[in-house]
């Protein structure tokens, strides 16, 4: 009985196998053919579209100097106050990407702190952050006011008090170990003595060159000026032809042994470390070590868009880059250097 | 009675119920004590026309969201389809605009909303074949060379296996256990590679273990069945030798078939991501080694008369999914099907190889053991492992 079953059998297997084959390569032809038609989606686009939530903001950030409460000491020295609160935040550093930031202010950078030199400085640091923290100024200070020693933890405060000196480009940063790590979580921003001549009048701005790590692997992912990736790609900085414009700018840059600045279309004066008045360096590139700052200053002669970027390509790809948008000014004359 | 029966079957389902809800439902927190990591899969790369397309996984605890794209760790712009936010092993399509060149390496990644990146290498960059009808013959005409040709030649050693004296015929039933032993052997080692490609979520290994001692159970339940069928017609005994001789040809096969499936797909892959440059000396490589699987085939049916018919579905059944093969891992990307198809050739082969001990124990009343069948068994790995030179590297 089987005998008989099997020739048809065979018959079955071959024309099986056949059909098999066929609906295979049917199936194959229209799943891919279909594949390739519909736009729809979600457009991931970290240069073309800005962040959404905007828990930072660098267009504040730019020309926001902090003076401190002002008050006069017996002995005629003026007295800064400021209060820097450090706190764990979550920030949107580049299109989509939420890096858990640890701020002091809720901001990063922290606010700029400005005075003259002379001055009497008090810092009041109030630590409400899940990790001890301290608060470490560049300039001349006292060893017991260092930020270095004395760690300020969960709850706790501290008031750091020294004499703004010598005039400059500064920088004040947490100091707690691991330090790499409290950088690049953001706890740093710019402190900025002037001189007690004041120096000549000038549309001033304040960048910060810094960097986000965002999966701990001591590399940064997102690199950035004033905390937000292509912020100024987006929302260009408009300053006037015949305008002097004078640039804090400090390199908060860990991980990558260098940073720098290039300005299109101009060249600029470049005082370095902003220690001294008179000697600068006319150039387009100012390149930064860690930590590492100095003062610019351009005036732009002829109207248009000028990128500004990092000239270390991979740096202005992942976020550090931005544009100037120079229009006509109203008078050319009037005292413009 | 049965209600008591279905409750005592049911009841620590219920309570196993209750623990989970109690553990995951709404409300509860103690499981999340620390944040689960993401962790997305780059399945392929795709090279179009101005264009690089990858299929990504998420392959993690939670849903995870999608923030960017890059390449060679420069962000890209790209379009994410269907969307950005995936749930637990949910799938995607990113695809950028970007002009790459053929022969150059690029890694592409993925980051996720908090910052974590995920990178897969490419070698060489390549086309990717658009299936078309002309690619769709080339691979037929591929696999038909690689697959069904040399099984067929194969199939052409039936007289000289008809006339050989009963010692040398158990010493070639031998050779086709070591050939066969040598194929099974072989899948698993290409299934345990392609583990290395899919994500640890899928279990590639124990998958492949699994596959292979299930395939076995089935087959010999099968091969079981047939064996008591043969016993049940029992009226002329030579006639069921002949059916359990067609059986087990047939067993062959299909593990062959299989076997050949998941060789095929290997081809398709490897022609598609470029990985594999097609020589003709490659091609006459698995036409060799292909042609012993033939000889496998006809040894169990080589003492008796065969019709034309069964030798030619004998040739089908193992060439044919060469070609199915190729055109599956060609235009598709389907790396767990793959591992499965080639874990569950190996299972077949295994069965076979003992059924084909089995074979010769009783109805040819010679032991494996005897040395001129361990001799056969040898040389045929032996061919086996020289003949797969011609296709390695």
């Amino acid at each position: 009985m089987l005998q008989t079953v099997k020739p048809v059998l065979t018959k079955v297997v071959i024309v099986a196998v056949l059909a098999v084959m066929i609906t295979t390569a049917a199936v194959i032809a229209t799943a891919t053919v279909s594949n390739d038609s519909s736009d729809e989606g979600v457009l991931l686009s970290p240069m073309n579209s800005m962040v959404q939530k905007y828990s930072l903001d660098p267009d504040k950030y730019l020309t926001e100097f902090n003076y401190g409460r002002v008050s006069t000491m017996p002995d005629g020295t003026t007295l800064r106050e400021f209060t820097l609160i450090a706190e764990d935040v979550q920030i949107e550093v580049s299109p989509g990407v939420y890096f858990n930031a640890w701020a002091y202010n809720g901001t990063v950078p922290g606010p700029t702190i400005r005075a003259t030199e002379g001055d009497s400085v008090r810092v009041e640091f109030l630590n409400k952050g899940s990790h001890p923290h301290t608060i470490h100024f560049h300039g001349i200070h006292a060893g017991d006011m260092d930020g270095v020693i004395e760690w300020v933890y969960p709850g706790g405060r501290f008031v750091y008090e020294f004499t703004a000196e010598p005039f400059g480009v500064f920088l004040y940063h947490c100091h707690v170990n691991p330090i790499e790590e409290h950088i690049n979580r953001g706890l740093y921003g710019a402190y900025i003595v002037d001189p007690k001549t004041p120096r000549p009048a000038a549309t001033e701005m304040v960048m910060l060159l810094n960097g986000y790590d965002t999966d701990f692997d001591t590399e940064n992912n997102f690199y950035t000026v004033n905390g937000v990736a292509f912020h100024y790609m987006h929302k260009p900085i408009t300053i006037k032809t015949g305008e002097p414009v004078r640039i804090y700018m400090i390199n908060l840059l860990e991980f990558d042994q260098i940073n720098n600045f290039h300005l299109h279309g101009n060249v600029f004066k470049l005082y370095r470390t902003g220690t001294i008045l008179t000697n600068y360096e006319l150039t387009d590139m100012f390149t930064m070590s860690q930590a590492e700052r100095g003062m610019i200053e351009f005036t732009y002669k002829y109207p248009g868009m000028y990128m500004f970027h990092a000239h270390k390509i991979e740096f202005a790809d992942k976020g550090w880059n931005g544009f100037f948008n120079v229009v006509e000014g109203e008078t050319t004359d009037g005292g413009v250097t | 009675m049965n209600s008591k029966l279905l409750l005592m079957a049911v009841l620590p389902l219920f309570i196993l119920g209750g623990v989970v809800y109690y553990l995951m439902g709404p409300g509860t927190s103690f499981l999340y004590t620390t944040l689960p990591l993401p962790d997305v899969t780059i399945e392929n790369a795709v090279f179009k026309q101005g264009k690089i397309i990858v299929n990504i996984r998420n392959t993690g605890q939670d849903t995870v969201t999608i923030a960017q794209a890059d390449i060679n760790d420069r962000p890209w712009e790209a379009l994410i389809k269907p969307t950005n936010v995936l749930p637990r092993l949910a799938t995607a399509e990113v695809i950028m605009k970007y002009p790459w060149m053929e022969g150059v390496p690029y890694q592409i990644g993925i980051t996720t909303s908090d910052g974590t990146r995920f990178a897969y290498e490419v070698k060489t960059a390549a086309p990717t074949p658009e299936p078309n009808f002309e690619l769709l013959s080339y691979f037929a005409i591929l696999g038909s060379y690689v697959g069904i040709v040399p099984v067929m030649i194969g199939l052409l050693w039936f007289p000289f296996m008809n006339r050989i004296s009963k010692q040398w015929y158990n010493f070639f039933l031998s050779l086709t256990a070591g050939l066969l032993v040598f194929l099974a052997v072989d899948a698993l080692k290409e299934s345990f590679e392609i583990t290395h490609s899919i994500a640890g979520a899928f279990r590639g290994e124990v998958l492949i273990v699994t596959a292979t001692v299930a395939t076995i159970l089935v087959l010999m339940m099968l091969a079981n069945r047939i064996t008591i069928k043969t016993v049940k017609t029992g009226a002329m005994e030579v006639k069921t030798k002949q059916l359990y001789g067609l059986s087990l040809s047939y067993m062959v096969a299909t593990g062959i078939g299989l076997h050949n499936l998941g060789e095929g797909l290997a081809i398709g892959a490897a022609v598609a991501v470029g990985a594999l440059a097609l020589s003709k000396f490659l091609v006459v490589g698995f036409a060799i080694h292909n042609t012993t699987e033939g000889l496998a085939i006809i040894a169990p049916i080589a003492k008796q008369k065969a019709r034309i018919m069964h030798l030619l579905a004998l040739g089908l059944i193992a060439g044919a999914p060469t070609i199915a093969g190729t055109w599956i891992g060609g235009f598709t990307y389907m790396p767990v099907a793959s591992i499965v198809f080639l874990a569950i050739g190996a299972g077949a082969i295994f069965q076979v190889v003992y059924a084909i001990f089995n074979w010769m124990n009783k109805e040819m009343e010679s032991k494996i053991t005897l040395p001129h069948n361990v001799a056969g068994f040898i040389v045929g790995i032996v061919i086996m492992y020289l003949t797969g030179l011609l296709v390695a590297g």
